[in-house]
Order: C-alpha cells, then structure tokens, then sequence
C-alpha cells in the first residue's frame, strides 16, 4: 500500500520521470486506437444512453438520439415526483456530512499522527480494519440503532451515518497527509505562544490542504450517492433524498414490468452530474487518495 | 482497539503524569472520530453478534420478548441448502467480477494506457476517463444503467446483436449471473487500472534499456521484468476488490434482486431478505457475523501484507 499511500499523494506536483518516446509502428497506432475505441465504447454506451434518454419525449432502452428533444422529463419529475425537495434534501444531507467529515477526520488524522503511545499501531490498525467492513453486513443492526435513537427520517441521522461511511479510510488518509508535516513547524509556533488548536490551524492545515481536498470531495461524493443507508433510514415522502428518489421511480414505480426509462433517466441526469463535477474537478488528488483504500459496495 | 480505546492501549507501564497530560489534546481530538464509529461499526458488529444467538424477529412474539438460543442460528446455517447455495453465488460471483472481470481487465488497461502513454497517443486520455466515469458513477444508477443495457426487447446490447444479425439474449433471465459479473466488472475496472498504472510508473525505465541491450523482445521484458515488480502491488489490489466484491449489494438488488428465483442471491442480499423479508433478525444476523468474519480473514492478510511491503 505504501507506493499507493498518502506518502504518494502529497507528491502530486512532481511530474513523472521523463520517459524516452519510441515510434510504434503503424499497425500498432491502428491496433491501439480500435483498443482506446472498443473500450471507451463498452465504458460510455450505457452513458450516452443516459443522457439521449433524459432528453427523449419516448424514451427506449435502446441506444438512440432522441426522436424528439425535450425537457418533459424533466419538468414532470420537479412537478409531481417533488425532486426539488430530494434535490434540496440531498445538498443539506451532503453538504453538512462533508462539513462534519473534514472537521472530524482533520482531528483524528492530526491526532492520531502527533499521539505517543506504544500501542499506536493498533489504533492504526483497527482504523483500516473497520474500513473493510461491508455495510451491508450491519445494516440490519444499524436500522434498529436508528429505530432506538429516533435517528429514522432525520436529517441528523443520515448525517451521521454517512459521516461515520467515510471516516476509517479518510482518518487514516489524513495520518499520512499530518506524518508528512515535520513537526518542527507547528513546535516553533508553540514557541511563538500559539495554543496547539491555533498552531494546527494556523501553522498545519494550510500544508494538508491536499488532503483537506480530498477529504471534502470523497465525502460529498459518497454522502451524495450513498443509497443502502438511504433505503434503511427513510420510509418518509419529504425527507426523500435524490438517491431514494431514483430507486423508488426506477423499482416502484415502474418496476421490472414497465420502466419509465425517461424519467429515471432525466433523475439520474441530476443525480450524476454534481458527483462528475466535484470528481472530474478534483482529478488528480482524488485519484491518488482514492487507490489507496477501496470504495463502494 | 478502537481508537477511542487509545487509552485503554496505552503502555502496561505506569506513565508519567505529564507525559499523558501532553498527549491528551491528541486524544481529544480522536474522540469525535472515536464516537461515530464505535456507534456506526463497533456497535452494530457486537450487536449482530449478540443478536445471532437469540431469535430476535422483526414481528410476532420473539420480537417482544427475543430468547438466548445459543448457537442454534449457526446451527441452522450449517444445515441450510439456501445458505449453501448463496455461498456458491457469492463465490462465482466474486471469483467472476472480481478476480477475472475487474482484475484481469485493470491490469489489461493500465498496461494498455501506460504503454499509450509512452508513445504519446493522446486518445488513451479517453479510455481513461470513461474507465474513471464508470467507477464514480453512484453504484444504483450503474444498476439502472444495465437494466436498460440487459432489456430483452429494447435493451442496447439485443439491438446491437439484431444489427450483426444474432438473435436477441435473453440476459438477465437465462444469464442471470453472467450479466451481474459484466455489470460489475464495467463498474469496478477502475480501481485496478489506477493500483496498477500507478506501479508501473515507478518501474524504472533503464531495467528495460538493459534488457533491450540484452536482445529480450517485448513479451521477455513483459514477463520477466514489468510483471515481477507488479506482483506485490497486484495482490493488495485483488485482496482489496475481493473484500469490496463480496460485499456487493446494491448493484445485484438493483438489477436483479438475487433472481431469477435465487440465482443471483448473493451473502448480502441473503442476510437482508432474511432480516427484512423473513424478518428473522437472528438468523440474519448470524449471516452477517459469518459474513464479517470472512471480510476480516482477508482484511488480516491484506494488512499483513501491505505491512510487508512498508
């Protein structure tokens, strides 16, 4: 994991070592590009099909540009499926879970760095071990948590929960960011008679602002696209979020029968684009921070 | 030994008073950490743990007043040809997406890519990021997304097949588990691709000037050298996808819900439809033991193993 690590991800800006470029032959250039071809193609199609379906006024599940462009879709799920309530719902859910990640996890991280104690490699240790449980193993006791604390239909309890997702990967992410601070600089602004609070915010944080970054987005992404959680935690109309919302039109309301391919296709639109926008935005430091721990269910 | 347990790991040897005073601002500041997840994963493990020794339901009697039943759930486990079964899914499953589909198609690509970005060929850049696009892309949609691929009459892929002039397949209904392994294997591919384009770059490029001095062809140099120096890396990265494979639950409720009948049932889906649809909370819960019990067999050796290499 060490080549991949938080270690890695401070380096970003090193550019790579200069390569010496040899000239394939043409057969390799045609074989290559029917290579990057065949395979953006397998990658994408399901895609491109997305996005022709949201816009289509009969929308199929086939492949194709739209017999007629329209924003049908659209206007019908704003107006009587109440997406903007799930849309502002998730922007509340998401945005407060990153706030409460970034400021959790930079404790931790931080903390967990400058701690002495000889045992320390266990806390390290049982960090990465949790980070390999699978949701889906506790979800039965983490609903009758939520039952038990009244944390159903809240948006506290989706903030929490979604918070505490992401946080044994990120703890240990930030680690590595805070172990590559030399601790020099934060011992000469106590010096300097700053409290330790003000020397990590003042002195530390702006060198871990890569890691910062990082936490930020693959928070708001995951907190956003979660769905499992979702489905346990909220059997209310208006505490919907956007991931609910599309699973319940795309496995209730049409169901296997009969799929309304171009309003699920309209919702996913809305729910995909803000992931791309902060993934695509923050490229570079996501994918270092993200290959170094496993994602998803 | 979680981290709140900071303390209680704290040396067996009396400390100085002070010496804990110093290190008590960095323990506070783990206690927030500390407390979400000793609620959200300590604390529903050792629940499900407790609860698959009784019979807790959802419903009807046990639910009011549960009983200490021992290893019964374990018991009935053991016995349960559904269990078996879901087993045998999760297996093929795993083995199928995970194994072959994402880790044979990750290194494929960030071979591919590496070897592109050698030569400049600047269209790599796309194959990249459509890779990069599927993984991120929010698992349910990904479900959704192969549901309208997979369709019977519409579906892309029968209507591509009728354009070639084949009959159309009949995916989720007759490969049922064939379709969740290409469905996972598009979603996953990623995470491979990046572990392993991320080794390749730190192979220095005079192993292969040396070797081309020696006269080894390409296929020489690719097998004695380029995959030698992956292979650390490369068995992080299938313990790695192994874990999250097996725990796989939204892309497979999603698309098929363990059908047709229980053909795609994979452990997860299993201990739901259990807890929820039987509403056997015990029983379901002794899945979910058995299930963590197998994630942190692997998460044991992956540590051990990623600690070897530091």
């Amino acid at each position: 994991m060490t080549a991949v690590g938080p270690q890695a991800a401070v380096q970003v800006d090193i550019p790579p070592p200069i390569r010496p470029r040899e000239r394939g032959t043409p057969l390799e250039w045609a074989l290559m590009h029917l290579a990057f071809v065949a395979i953006a193609a397998f990658f994408l199609a399901p895609f491109v099909w997305l996005f022709a379906a949201a816009f289509d006024a009969e929308a199929t599940a086939y492949i194709r540009v739209p017999g007629r462009l329209t924003l049908d879709n659209f206007t019908y799920i704003f107006r009587e499926l109440a997406f903007a309530k799930a849309l502002a719902n998730s922007a509340i859910v998401a945005g407060a879970t990153t706030l409460l990640v970034v400021l959790t996890v930079t404790l931790a991280g931080y903390g967990l760095s400058r701690l002495e104690l000889r045992r320390k490699g266990w806390i390290t240790f049982a960090v990465l071990l949790l980070q390999t449980m699978p949701l889906s193993a506790t979800m039965v006791p983490i609903y009758g948590l939520a039952r038990l604390l009244g944390l159903r239909n809240s948006y506290l309890g989706l903030i929490l929960i979604h918070a505490a997702i992401e946080l044994p990967f990120l703890v240990w992410l930030m680690k590595g960011f805070f172990d590559s601070v030399p601790r020099q600089l934060e011992e000469a602004a106590w010096l300097d008679g700053r409290s330790k609070l003000r020397a990590l915010f003042e002195i530390v944080l702006p060198v871990a602002r890569p890691g910062i970054a990082v936490a930020a987005g693959l928070s708001f992404i995951s907190a956003w696209a979660e769905v499992l959680m979702v489905i346990i935690l909220v059997d209310k109309q208006d505490m919907k979020t956007v991931p609910l919302a599309f699973y319940e039109t795309f496995r209730t309301a049409g169901g296997y029968v009969e799929v309304q391919y171009g309003l699920v296709a309209a919702m996913g639109v809305l729910y995909l684009l803000p992931v791309m926008a902060v993934f695509f935005a923050t490229r570079r430091l996501m994918v270092r921070g993200l290959v170094s721990g496993t994602k998803g269910l | 030994m979680i981290p709140g347990g900071g303390g209680a790991a704290a040396p067996a040897r009396p400390v100085p008073r002070d010496a804990l005073r110093r290190q008590a601002p960095y323990l506070f500041g783990l206690a927030p950490a500390a407390i979400l997840l000793a609620a959200f994963f300590v604390g529903p493990a050792l629940w499900a743990a407790y609860a698959s020794l009784t019979n807790t339901a959802l419903v009807g009697i046990d639910a009011a007043r549960p009983r200490f039943v021992g290893l019964a759930n374990y018991e009935r486990l053991l016995g349960d040809p559904d269990f078996a079964n879901v087993i045998r899914n999760s297996v093929v499953f795993v083995v199928g997406s995970a194994v072959v589909g994402q880790f044979v198609l990750g290194l494929s690509l960030a071979l591919l890519i590496d070897h592109a970005e050698r030569r400049g060929y600047r269209l790599a850049t796309l194959a990249y990021a459509a890779v990069l696009l599927a993984w991120v892309n929010p698992t349910v949609i990904a479900g959704f997304l192969w549901v309208a691929m997979f369709d019977f009459y519409n579906g892309s892929l029968n209507t591509g097949l009728a354009l070639a002039g084949a009959g159309p397949v009949d995916w989720l209904g007759q490969f049922p588990m064939l379709s969740v392994v290409i469905a996972n294997t598009w979603r996953g591919a990623a995470f491979t691709m990046l572990i392993f384009l991320g080794a390749l770059k730190t192979i220095p490029s005079d192993i292969y000037e040396a070797a081309r001095v020696d006269g080894a062809n390409a296929w020489r140099r690719f097998w004695d050298h380029t995959l030698p120096s992956l292979r650390p890396i490369g068995a992080l990265a299938l313990l790695s996808i192994t874990m999250s494979t097996f725990g796989t639950f939204i892309l497979i409720q999603t698309l098929t819900n363990g059908g047709p009948g229980t053909q795609t049932e994979v452990i997860a889906l299993y201990a739901f439809h259990e807890a929820f649809r039987s509403y056997a909370i015990g029983y379901g819960s002794a899945i979910a033991v058995v299930m963590l019990l197998i994630n942190f067999a692997f998460a044991i050796v992956y540590l051990r193993w990623s600690r070897a290499r530091a």
